[in-house]
């Protein structure tokens, strides 16, 4: 089996007296992309920190690309793109002089920022400062710097904040691809909807544990619970029942509902990761 | 993507680079630099190059009109204006009307609302003796008297103490008697160089001032260019590549003291600072003090949040180091701790060197207790930006 491309074991990490992230272990192979999910402060980025070598784990163990982290590492850092929560982008460049930059410190010999300006959709505001951009033109360009060296391993702290639908889509395809390509993905946020489009697996984290860690598609089978909503009309007045799919006798109760009057409609229903979240932290992703 | 390996220097070059495209692209910071400079040039040359090293003393006395055909009279160290009369003397001392000499040797007294008389040249008065006309015969036998001693309000008090002295001494003078003591033979020995004939003008005290203020300009746009770096979280975005920290605390030091220092040079090289036997240790204190100037930004920049925090704390750093430099333009007025502040030998180190004419070995003393400051300030700063960095 190979070196798995993010491997974890057992972090921890205090800010003074408050511990922040405690004990947590997990892996990314490469080309899976795994969705780190929980609240604000329940120690996603701390965890991201730790991971590019920004913070120094107080336990625990961190490889990146088979090679243990503990502080800044430049040829592990060579090969890893991050992109962070807050847009820190030199304002006053333009879109195209902050690619090149970044590109220079990786000494990258001939970057292809316009290949990857016209991926993210800002090759024609390329040369404007970064000043005037907006800020889904500002997350599109940090996504842009991040994948810019073709690393192995992308950090992606809330990749599609702020951004519309149509570009939120357009940078999924974009990280779906370099999945496909072979880079490990570590995607935090707090939209379900993302992780579960997104991820191969979701962890899901709080208070700086992790609750859970599988496929999107596991947790709603093993946490969710599967119901079915049938409406009906009897004479002027609609009744609705809900009914779940899991019990034994489901498919005589849907039978016998669905008997006493005239269907308008039937809908499954199945938990969504933020109802499995909720049930088994307590909290809710926002 | 093939990538090659950078090294540490070509990293900080990089970084460089990236700090003087930021910097030459904030307007603020451009114009502020570019207006310090053209203001501080013409300062320096609308300030008088020339000390008039004589004390100018306006006269009434009806029996000197009587003595001398000329109305100014030239002694040593002194220069006496002989008024017609009490009034214009009195007018003139409060700025009233003015007092004008001619090639000739006269005196015109003219109001302010005349025009300027041909071929002649303003007097500058703040002191004149109105001696009664009975001065003579009072003194002579021994009767009491009162002479008139007219001071302007800025005059200071020991010109009018002085002032004092020369009316007894006239008074003895007149009437012919010795002094009631056996006057004392004074032997003047002068300490350090004797500037008698060669004062030291304005101009001359301004320069090293001005290069000094120069030095501070640059304090205020290397802490706001780091306080980016910090606010923005840019820093955080260069760690996460091959850039350590130690590359970025590096290329700012670097740039904070190149942005200082080449303002600067320029703005000594324009007004005529430098000379062959100083250009040595006056590039080396200049270098010390950017270093030191630098560290402060740093401080300041890990410290501030926004501009208007920057410019607080520049400026609560800044106006302590400026006490040195008031010394400059008022020798002898500053308190013994003032050398404790760590401008101090920057201060003392440029005016040795581009007023009094002083060498490297004069200058020695200066530059190293700077030195050790200013790489003292280095130290806190860096401390100041890795725990600022470590935070983020």
């Amino acid at each position: 089996m190979s070196e798995p491309s993010i491997f974890v074991d057992s972090i921890t990490y205090s800010y003074g007296k408050q511990q922040a992230v405690r004990g947590i272990s997990f892996d990314v192979a490469p080309g899976e992309i795994l969705g780190f999910l929980g609240p604000n402060g329940a120690g996603k980025s701390t965890t991201i920190k730790m991971l590019i070598g920004q913070l120094i784990p107080d336990a625990g163990t961190i490889r990146i690309l088979g090679t243990p982290i503990k502080g800044h590492n430049s040829e592990i850092h060579r090969r890893m793109g991050v992109c962070f929560e807050e847009k820190n982008l030199y304002l006053q460049m333009s879109g195209k002089e902050n690619l090149e930059f970044f590109a220079r410190l990786y000494g990258l010999k001939h970057p292809e920022t316009d290949k990857i300006l016209q991926q993210v959709d800002l090759w024609n505001r390329a040369k404007d400062r970064v000043s005037s951009y907006s800020k889904g033109m500002r997350q599109r360009l940090m996504i842009a710097r991040a994948l810019l060296h073709d690393p192995e391993v992308l950090f992606l702290d809330e990749p599609t904040d702020g951004l519309d639908p149509v570009s939120s889509k357009a940078i999924r395809d974009i990280i779906t691809q370099r999945a496909q390509e072979g880079t490990a993905v570590l995607l935090t946020t707090h939209d379900m909807y993302e992780a579960d489009k997104l991820s191969d697996r979701v962890a899901f984290i709080n208070e700086g544990k992790i609750y859970a860690l599988d496929t999107p598609e596991n947790l709603k089978q093993s946490h969710g619970k599967r119901t079915a909503s049938v409406r009906i009309q009897r004479g002027e007045e609609i009744l609705e029942t809900i009914i779940p799919l899991d019990d034994e006798a489901a498919a005589l109760k849907l039978r016998d509902s669905m008997s006493e009057g005239r269907v308008l409609t039937i809908h499954t229903e199945e938990a969504t990761l933020e109802d499995i979240f909720i049930s088994m932290t307590g909290r809710t992703l926002q | 993507m093939k990538q090659k390996r950078v090294s540490a220097a070509g990293l900080v070059l990089l970084l460089l680079k990236k700090d003087a495209i930021a910097y030459s692209r904030d307007r603020l910071y451009s114009i502020l630099s570019l207006a310090g400079l053209i203001m501080f040039i013409a300062v320096f040359f609308l300030m008088p190059d020339s000390v008039d090293e004589s004390v100018a003393i306006g006269i009434h006395h009806h029996d000197m009109q009587e003595l001398f055909s000329d109305d100014v009279l030239e002694e040593e160290g002194a220069q006496l204006l002989l008024f017609p009369d009490e009034q214009s003397l009195r007018r003139v001392i409060n700025n009233e009307a003015e007092a004008w000499r001619t090639s000739d040797g006269r005196l015109i007294i003219r109001e302010p609302s005349e025009s300027r008389p041909s071929d002649a040249q303003r007097e500058s008065l703040n002191v004149g003796i109105a001696f009664p006309e009975s001065f003579l015969a009072d003194t002579v036998s021994g009767r009491k008297t009162t002479v008139k001693l007219y001071v302007n309000h800025d005059t200071p008090p020991e010109i009018q103490t002085a002032m004092k002295s020369v009316i007894r001494e006239a008074a003895f003078q007149i009437t012919g008697l010795p002094l009631p003591i056996t006057e004392p033979a004074a032997e003047e020995v002068i300490l350090g160089v004797d500037r008698m004939g060669a004062q030291i003008s304005m101009r001359e005290r301004m320069r090293p001032m001005l290069v000094f203020f120069m030095l501070m300009m640059e304090t205020f746009a290397l802490s706001s260019l780091i306080a980016y770096e910090i606010t923005h979280k840019t820093l955080t975005a260069l760690t996460s590549t091959p850039v350590k920290l130690r590359h970025v605390l590096t290329a700012k030091t670097i740039f904070g003291t190149l942005l200082a220092m080449t303002q600067a040079v320029v703005l000594m090289a324009v007004i005529g600072a430098f000379s062959l036997g100083t250009i040595l240790p006056l590039l080396l204190i200049l270098l010390v003090g950017s270093l030191m100037f630098a560290s402060i930004g740093m401080v300041v920049g890990s410290l501030g949040k926004d501009f208007l925090e920057n410019l607080f704390l520049c400026m609560a750093c800044l106006i302590p180091l400026m006490i040195p430099s008031f010394g400059a333009l008022i020798p002898g007025s500053t308190a013994p701790w003032v050398r404790f502040v760590p401008s101090y030998g920057i201060m003392k180190a440029l005016m040795d060197l581009t007023a009094y004419g002083y060498v490297w070995t004069d200058a020695v003393s200066s530059i190293i207790p700077s030195a050790i400051w200013a790489a003292g300030l280095l130290v806190l700063a860096l401390g100041f930006l890795k725990k600022k960095a470590a935070a983020l």
